[in-house]
């Protein structure tokens, strides 16, 4: 039983962010009226028939009833078919948009939540739409409309059905929040026992490995037993409670139709009503309740959209998406007191300097002073808390990231590579360039001797770090080529011996380009122009 | 020829203490639930229609009692139903847990390759559970209810019970399994399209930095929108047949009620039932078909917990590889690993390696590196005794302690932690390992998925210090430095290096820092 957040049954962001949620709710009400209306008219046909049959002496009209009838449950069966489409066609539309803007913001922002996370919020995370918008969100609204417009019909026909049923109904959802209320403390504390016991095995699973290499394993599953006894004692102890809001509900709606019936009954008796009516409201009474229990049969549906639509949410708010649309000049770019703090941990004290075109300047520090930190928000991944970069006055808020970042080559710490071949990756500066162009700038990484066509598999797997760098270099320098002519190199040679890293350095230098390069490389810093300290002196 | 998972579930509820009796217990009990409310509908017609003949009020007492009981039975059958059900899953899921736990525990899973089955596994045999409460007891149940009812009606009219059996049996088994089957089949073709859509997905998170700064990603973006739109328009196949299925219940409920009428309006007016009763015939097919509407959304929980359960048996019915522990040896004065023209392989698999030989004494380490995917996590596992050597020798003495680079941190303190080195060590040998392991942590603090988490250093450093607790003689490293940023690994190496004495040190790794530390390398090929 996920716990419940304080948010109503519609979860308003769906409403006002994904707009086929709206088309959804509007066409599901539209369809609720319809069924109402059917239900009413089938129940006034059958009870009309069945009534005529207390004094008929041959089949007169029934053809005529029975055609009405076939004629009502195909409507119905129509609209039952209409909705399922409708609601797929809304969870689909839903999930399509969510995915596009969760990718979109991961984009914008990236590096901010682990792949895993995402590749389960994507796939099994937003399918757990499916279940809110085929089941949940059709069975609220027909809770909502198939009560009120039933239970008008049986207001028309019979005011004293009509009340017992307007009593009733009100005390489902006070009964149950009642019951909720009182027992809340008990469930959430057994719960939270429960899923500790819960996730035992799961641990003693994922830890099977480690379990055998120090021959423990078999002798765990004695454990395992005694925990799943206890494990199954308490969550058997909090269904007992959890089950007791299903058993109001349920008692409540089937003893409310008895009563019904039974008063019904006894003024049928005594001439206070007619067959017909009794008949009729008979027909009607369980109808009103239906569509209420079938709400809290698909609760936890309820609770598992509205958790993913959560973590979609939380994911595509980490996005601010930028629309300046000021050009970016090409004079020196300037950093000024730029600072940035997560909470109370600084992650790069204020540090200023200027880089002038054509110059080389290299950022030396200890490791976790804020280097890298300072090329993220240099590159506009990331908005500093303090100080500002800017070109000619312009800085990264001020433009597109597109347009701000046209300039920069940039090769990260651990240069991402996609899956395909060396030259694919290389070509992602330039999809473009011709094989020599990308020979040469592998060699002018230092990595003259990786084929074009050599496989990078998932995870750079295929290369060693080393060459993945060299990879991620040759690309920098294919980008340097074309417009960009700041270099921006986080750690370039780390890992490289004393030959390709002097080729790099000398690659550096050749292409013309200003640089930002991070590196503790005695030979890094001695080709630097001027050498930048971030986050004290060591 | 029952298929893999229904043996499962067939043997389970025999393993489980009075499982049978559970079982049958909850799908009368489901069974009377359902009865009581298609009852309900049933006497209230046929009480309604006998007071519109203004008899003596007490003439209906009899019919009175019968919608009391039934008005308040239903929720009390219901309720104990589900708590009688539950209990049975609970038991038939603890015992495949247990059985599946045995089972993995005897096969040797080392390595990266089991990974994600072992995710895999503990999600997977939760759908017993769906199978017994959502599956078998509303289907099970449902059979019971409709050839109760219809053969209650048969006392009335035989043509209106052998239509309402015909109407529910296409209603409640005929179009949910034709559902469940064709929505399978759509299903089980949006699965690849899943996995690429994952893969595309990881793989532009983890790339993501550099697909930007290259403007590369409206590319990946497309790419992903695409697979998207790939994916809903397999779904929507899957749906337009749960749509069918759903309205032919419909079409099924309402052929059942016109049926009704049609004979029922007939036998009435030939006098061959009293008109009291027609009530009671058109009335009960309603109530039926409204309990077996809920049987398409079994269906389709069916194929959900079918495909999981059908992964479970097949872990279950895999041959167990290698030994599953690792053997206990006895302490030794001389500890040595001596390996002499061996080749290697996961059994099963083909040999990754041959034609290694290389001795390690007291006081000595040795570094076997080469490609990734060359055996040198195999090497390890042979060398530990987990797995056969395919041919050559190998023969170690002393105990040998192996530290993998993704130990597994269980959710508990830090002493039992360490304690999984040797379950017997006192509260003082702990702190002793943990202080020779470089950890001076509170051994109280709990660990794991439940407390906090420990860097990437401190966890290495907490499966390592499980060596120091179990004293072994021989150390099995696996790629040490490996995951951990430049500084954090030259600590623990430096630490690692000082604390392990004169123990033979046996270190597989790609690193060339670690490398440097080793008296020898050996070096695999491909």
């Amino acid at each position: 039983m996920p716990e419940r957040t304080g948010r109503g049954p519609v979860d308003p962001r769906l409403l006002s962010r994904a707009r086929a949620t709206r088309f959804f709710l509007g066409a599901g009400v539209a369809a609720g009226t319809a069924t109402a209306l059917l239900v009413i008219y089938q129940a006034w046909l059958l009870a009309r028939t069945i009534s005529s049959f207390t004094q008929a002496t041959a089949l007169d009209g029934l053809t005529t009833t029975l055609v009405l009838l076939a004629v009502v449950l195909l409507g119905r069966a129509g609209l039952t078919w209409l909705t399922t489409w409708l609601a797929h066609r809304s969870a689909a539309a839903v999930k399509s948009q969510l995915r596009h803007d969760i990718m979109a913001a991961t984009l914008e922002a990236p590096g901010g939540t682990p792949s895993a996370s995402l590749v389960t919020l994507m796939t099994q995370g937003l399918d757990g739409l499916d279940g809110y918008f085929s089941k949940y969100l059709p069975q609220l609204v027909l809770a909502v409309t198939v009560p009120l417009f039933v239970g008008a019909a049986i207001l028309f026909a019979d005011w004293g059905s009509a009340a017992i049923i307007a009593v009733t109904v009100p005390l489902i959802p006070l009964f149950m929040a009642m019951i909720g209320w009182t027992t809340e403390a008990r469930v959430r504390r057994r719960y939270r026992y429960q899923t500790r016991l819960a996730r035992h095995f799961a641990d003693l699973v994922a830890g099977l490995p480690t379990l055998q290499v120090f021959g423990r394993a078999k002798a765990q599953a004695e454990g395992l037993r005694r925990t799943e006894d206890a494990n199954r004692t308490e969550t058997m102890g909090t269904l007992r409670i959890s089950f007791l809001s299903a058993l109001v509900l349920e008692l409540l709606s089937t003893l409310s139709v008895a009563i019904v019936a039974l008063t019904v009954g006894t003024r049928l008796v005594y001439y206070g009503i007619d067959f017909r009516t009794a008949l009729f409201v008979l027909i009607l009474a369980p109808e009103v309740y239906l569509p209420i229990r079938q709400v809290g049969v698909h609760y936890h549906d309820s609770a598992d959209g509205i958790a993913a639509a959560e973590a979609a949410f939380v994911e595509i708010d980490r996005m601010q998406a930028r629309t300046g649309t000021a050009a970016v000049g090409t004079g020196p770019i300037v950093v000024e007191e730029l600072t940035h703090s997560y909470g109370d941990v600084v992650a790069l004290p204020p540090t200023s300097f200027v880089l002038a075109p054509g110059e080389v300047v290299a950022l030396s520090g200890p490791s976790g002073g804020g280097k890298s930190t300072l090329l993220s928000a240099l590159l506009g991944f990331l908005t500093p808390t303090g100080g500002s970069v800017t070109v000619d006055g312009v800085g990264p808020a001020d433009t597109t990231g597109r347009t701000w970042r046209r300039r920069f080559a940039y090769v990260p710490q651990t240069p991402g590579l996609i899956a395909g071949t060396v030259a694919d990756n290389v070509r992602l500066a330039d999809p473009q360039a011709g094989d020599d162009e990308v020979r040469e700038v592998l060699a002018a990484a230092g990595a003259p001797e990786l084929e074009l066509d050599h496989l990078v598999g998932d995870e750079a797997e295929g290369l060693s770090a080393g060459e993945r760098r060299r990879v991620g270099i040759a690309r920098a320098l294919l980008r340097i080529r074309r417009d960009a002519d700041v270099l921006v190199l986080d750690e370039p040679t780390a890992g490289l011996d004393a030959d390709s890293e002097a080729i790099v350095v000398e690659s550096v230098r050749a292409s013309g380009a200003s640089a930002i390069v991070v590196s503790h490389r005695p030979a890094v810093l001695a080709a630097a122009d001027r050498v930048v300290q971030v986050g004290g002196d060591a | 020829m029952r298929s893999g998972w229904q043996r499962l579930v067939a043997d389970l509820l025999r393993s489980v203490p009075r499982g049978r009796w559970l079982l049958a217990a909850s799908i009368v009990l489901a069974a009377l639930a359902s009865g009581a409310s298609i009852a309900l509908i049933g006497v209230s017609a046929w009480l309604i229609s006998k007071a519109a003949e203004h008899p003596n009020f007490l003439d209906l007492s009899v019919a009175a009692v019968g919608v009391r009981f039934f008005g308040i039975s239903r929720g009390v059958f219901r309720y104990t139903e589900r708590l009688v059900g539950h209990e049975l899953a609970l038991r038939m899921q603890s015992a495949l847990r247990l059985r599946t736990y045995t089972t993995l525990a005897r096969t040797t899973l080392m390595g990266k390759r089991h990974g994600d089955m072992l995710v895999r596994v503990v999600a997977d045999v939760e759908a017993v559970q769906d199978v017994v409460v959502r599956v078998v007891l509303p289907f099970a149940s449902a059979v019971v209810v409709m050839v109760g009812t219809s053969a209650m009606l048969v006392r009335f009219s035989l043509g209106n019970a052998a239509v309402l059996l015909a109407t529910a049996v296409v209603a409640g088994l005929v179009l949910p399994a034709w559902a469940q089957r064709v929505s399978r089949d759509a299903d089980a073709a949006a699965i690849p399209l899943r996995g690429r859509l994952a893969d595309q997905v990881r793989q532009t998170a983890l790339v993501a930095v550099d697909l930007v700064a290259y403007d590369a990603d409206t590319a990946a973006l497309a790419r992903i929108d695409d697979l998207d739109a790939q994916l809903r328009a397999a779904e929507r196949r899957a749906t337009a047949v749960r749509a069918w299925a759903a309205a032919g219940q419909v079409v099924a409920a309402g052929t059942a009620v016109i049926a009704a009428l049609w004979i029922g309006g007939a036998a009435v007016v030939s006098g061959a039932i009293a008109p009291r009763l027609l009530a009671v015939l058109v009335l009960t097919p309603l109530a039926l078909h409204e309990v077996l509407g809920g049987l398409a959304q079994a269906a389709q929980t069916l194929t959900r917990a079918q495909t999981a359960l059908d992964r479970v048996v097949e872990v279950l019915d895999a041959e167990p590889v290698g030994r599953g522990d690792a053997p206990l040896a006895d302490a030794s004065e001389h500890p040595a690993v001596h390996v002499a023209d061996l080749t290697i392989g996961w059994p099963g698999f083909a040999p990754v390696g041959s034609g290694i030989s290389f001795d390690l004494a007291a006081g000595e380490s040795v570094a076997v590196v080469g490609p990734s995917g060359v055996g040198k996590t195999t090497l390890a596992a042979t060398v530990l005794g987990l797995i056969p050597p395919v041919s050559g020798e190998v023969t170690t003495s002393g105990r040998v302690g192996y530290l993998a680079q993704d130990a597994h941190l269980f959710a508990t303190t830090i002493a039992e932690n360490v304690r999984i080195g040797n379950k017997d060590a006192t509260d003082d040998e702990v702190v002793a390992a943990l202080d020779q392991a470089g950890l001076p942590l509170d051994p109280d603090r709990i660990v794991g998925e439940l407390g906090a988490t420990l860097s990437g250093g401190e966890a290495r450093r907490l499966a390592l210090s499980r060596l120091f607790a179990g004293s072994y003689d021989v150390l099995v490293l696996d790629e040490p430095s490996e995951h951990l940023d430049a500084p954090t690994a030259n600590a623990l190496l430096d630490d690692l290096w000082s604390s392990v004495g004169t123990r033979p040190l046996l270190v597989v790794t790609h690193d060339e820092r670690v490398v440097a530390r080793c008296d020898k390398v050996v070096r695999l090929t491909a």
